[in-house]
């Protein structure tokens, strides 16, 4: 092993205890970006199921009453349960607006990178790594308190191995996340402006996931293209693996999925990177 | 305006993507309501009682809403930063309200550009209304009346998401805000618990944004709420533009 490549762990480390003094620098603001973060939206689809399930509800009394309301294959029961884990859930992924390396680009910052002995991808791992370790935490947290508050409501994992599947697969996506930001971030060799290409992945990655409207409760045909997305199996199935709607055979299938997107992703990415130091001329774009 | 096209147009591709992104935003809202009304079979639930017509009528008030603001506050993502750096001299030292000089500063051609789209869809939106729900003749008035409210109220509800910022510095408290209030206005106030509904409607009122003002267009408020209502904007806007000069006391050059 060379030199260099025994300093990369070692970099590694003291990247992640240099991001995260970064972010706890500013305490309210930390509090904002990380621990509220992905709160809200979930929040506010409850309130919008409630009020669907209800009209359902009603419909099916007046019908023939009794039964509980399913629709697309989902009791109320398990929207509340869906929407909490998607509360610790997209805690855990990593998002558009946690890496800087565009403005690196524009400025011309990216040169005193390059000429130091380690690759500049292991920096960016590095703030990946704190990110994942942080939202871990802060996750577990979200997830004790919604227990503690509503242990009738909140989603409580079938089993041990069902949490290690999901947390795996929503690991694995997050990584994917962090390859595509960081690919649209690369984009800045070539674009003026690339925050709109990161807000509208965001929107993407978001819907075909399942932060609206769990995948699984769309139409077939909508459900059967996006099962194949990384996003899927980022939020909706992990989600449902936790409740047992899933179980190891689908998490193998996904895993496999995601772990070829995970390596075409990373294969985009050192191509994008080459390409875009090619045009690089270190004096901002 | 001018010079706004004039810089926009050396970007071109950005003006294409930031069109994309919003309508991006539009297109996942449509299909998530879409999605969710077709789950009970076409026409049969409904939402707080918004039918899947009614609700596309609030959606179009939702995107017009965001293209108004898209188009002429985007100035507002930067606030805090220029806070903390002290980049509020200049314009305060202009014989002018230092809100409005700095708020409106930008003028985005791509926001208009999904301000047409988001009209178009609203167009579309209000002739699949049930017949006899509203007419011509009321939408001659009502909409303009409409619109004009969704403008003051995005104005105001901006100014008062990022006043926070005066008292936490760098906190992106203002950006919190902002996301957690235009969610829950882009939802019809009735499918909040009631306490929620009021708060929104009348201490922070996000109801100005697309509640009103689509109802105002469908014909579902009662003639007294319809025309108490914007008073109540109006003292919303006196009470935060008097905290923001209130905070605008605690800016110094360099604050961060």
């Amino acid at each position: 092993m060379s030199a260099a490549a025994a300093r990369g762990p070692l970099l590694l480390m003291r990247m992640v205890a240099y991001e995260f003094r970064k972010r706890i620098q500013f305490r309210a603001g930390f509090v904002v970006r990380e621990v509220l973060n992905g709160t809200v939206e979930p929040l506010v689809m409850l309130f919008v199921y409630t009020a669907l399930y209800g009209s359902a509800a009603s419909m099916a009394s007046g019908a023939d009453g009794g039964d509980e309301v399913v629709l697309g294959g989902w009791t109320y029961g398990e929207i509340i349960q869906y929407v909490a884990g998607l509360v610790v859930v997209r805690k855990l992924v990593f998002h558009n607006r946690a890496l800087d390396l565009a403005p690196e680009i524009f400025e011309g910052r990216v040169t005193k990178y390059l000429v130091m002995p380690f690759r500049f991808f292991v920096l960016l791992q590095g703030r990946f790594l704190q990110f994942t370790l942080m939202q871990l935490a802060v996750a577990t947290l979200a997830w004790c308190i919604g227990f503690a508050l509503a242990p009738d409501y909140w989603l409580v994992p079938v089993s041990a191995a069902a949490t290690l599947q999901a947390v795996t697969l929503v690991l694995m996506g997050s990584y994917c996340c962090f390859l595509v930001f960081f690919i649209l971030n690369a984009m800045a060799f070539w674009l003026d402006v690339i925050w709109s290409l990161l807000v509208m992945a965001w929107f993407v990655i978001g819907f075909t996931g399942g932060a609206l409207v769990p995948v699984s409760q769309m139409p077939e045909g909508m459900y059967d293209l996006l099962s194949y997305g990384f996003p899927y199996w980022m939020i909706t199935a992990p989600i449902e693996l936790l409740m047992g709607r899933l179980g190891t055979a689908d998490f193998l299938h996904g895993a496999v999925l995601v772990g070829a997107q995970l390596l075409a992703l990373d294969l985009l990415r050192r191509w994008v990177w080459r390409r875009g130091l090619a045009r690089y001329v270190g004096a901002g774009m | 305006m001018r010079i706004g096209f004039v810089r926009k147009s050396q970007f071109r591709v950005e003006f294409v993507n930031q069109v994309l992104m919003d309508l991006c935003f539009y297109v996942s809202f449509i299909l998530t309501f879409d999605i969710l009304y077709g789950l009970g079979g076409e026409g049969r639930l409904n939402l707080g009682g918004w039918s899947h017509e009614e609700m596309r009528v609030y959606l179009g008030m939702v995107f017009v809403a965001d293209g108004l603001f898209m188009t002429f506050l985007g100035q507002q993502w930067h606030f805090g930063q220029d806070l903390k750096n002290g980049n509020l001299d200049s314009i305060r030292v202009r014989p002018g309200s230092t809100a409005f000089l700095y708020f409106f500063q930008r003028f985005s051609p791509e926001g208009l550009t999904n301000l047409l789209f988001g009209m178009a869809w609203l167009a579309f939106a209000l002739v699949g209304v049930v017949p006899g729900q509203t007419d011509g003749l009321t939408l001659l008035w009502a909409l303009p009346c409409a619109v004009a409210v969704t403008a003051w109220s995005q104005v105001f509800l901006m100014l008062s998401y990022n006043v926070v910022e005066f008292w936490l510095l760098n906190s992106d408290v203002g950006h919190l805000v902002s996301m957690l209030l235009s969610n829950f206005g882009e939802r019809p106030l009735e499918v909040y618990p009631s306490a929620i509904g009021r708060l929104l409607k009348f201490v922070l009122p996000v109801a100005g944004m697309a509640w009103y003002p689509a109802s105002l267009v469908l014909g579902r408020l009662d003639a007294g709420f319809a025309l108490a209502y914007p008073f109540l904007l109006l003292g919303f806007a006196a009470v935060v533009l008097r905290i923001f000069r209130r905070g605008l006391r605690r800016y110094e050059s360099a604050m961060g």
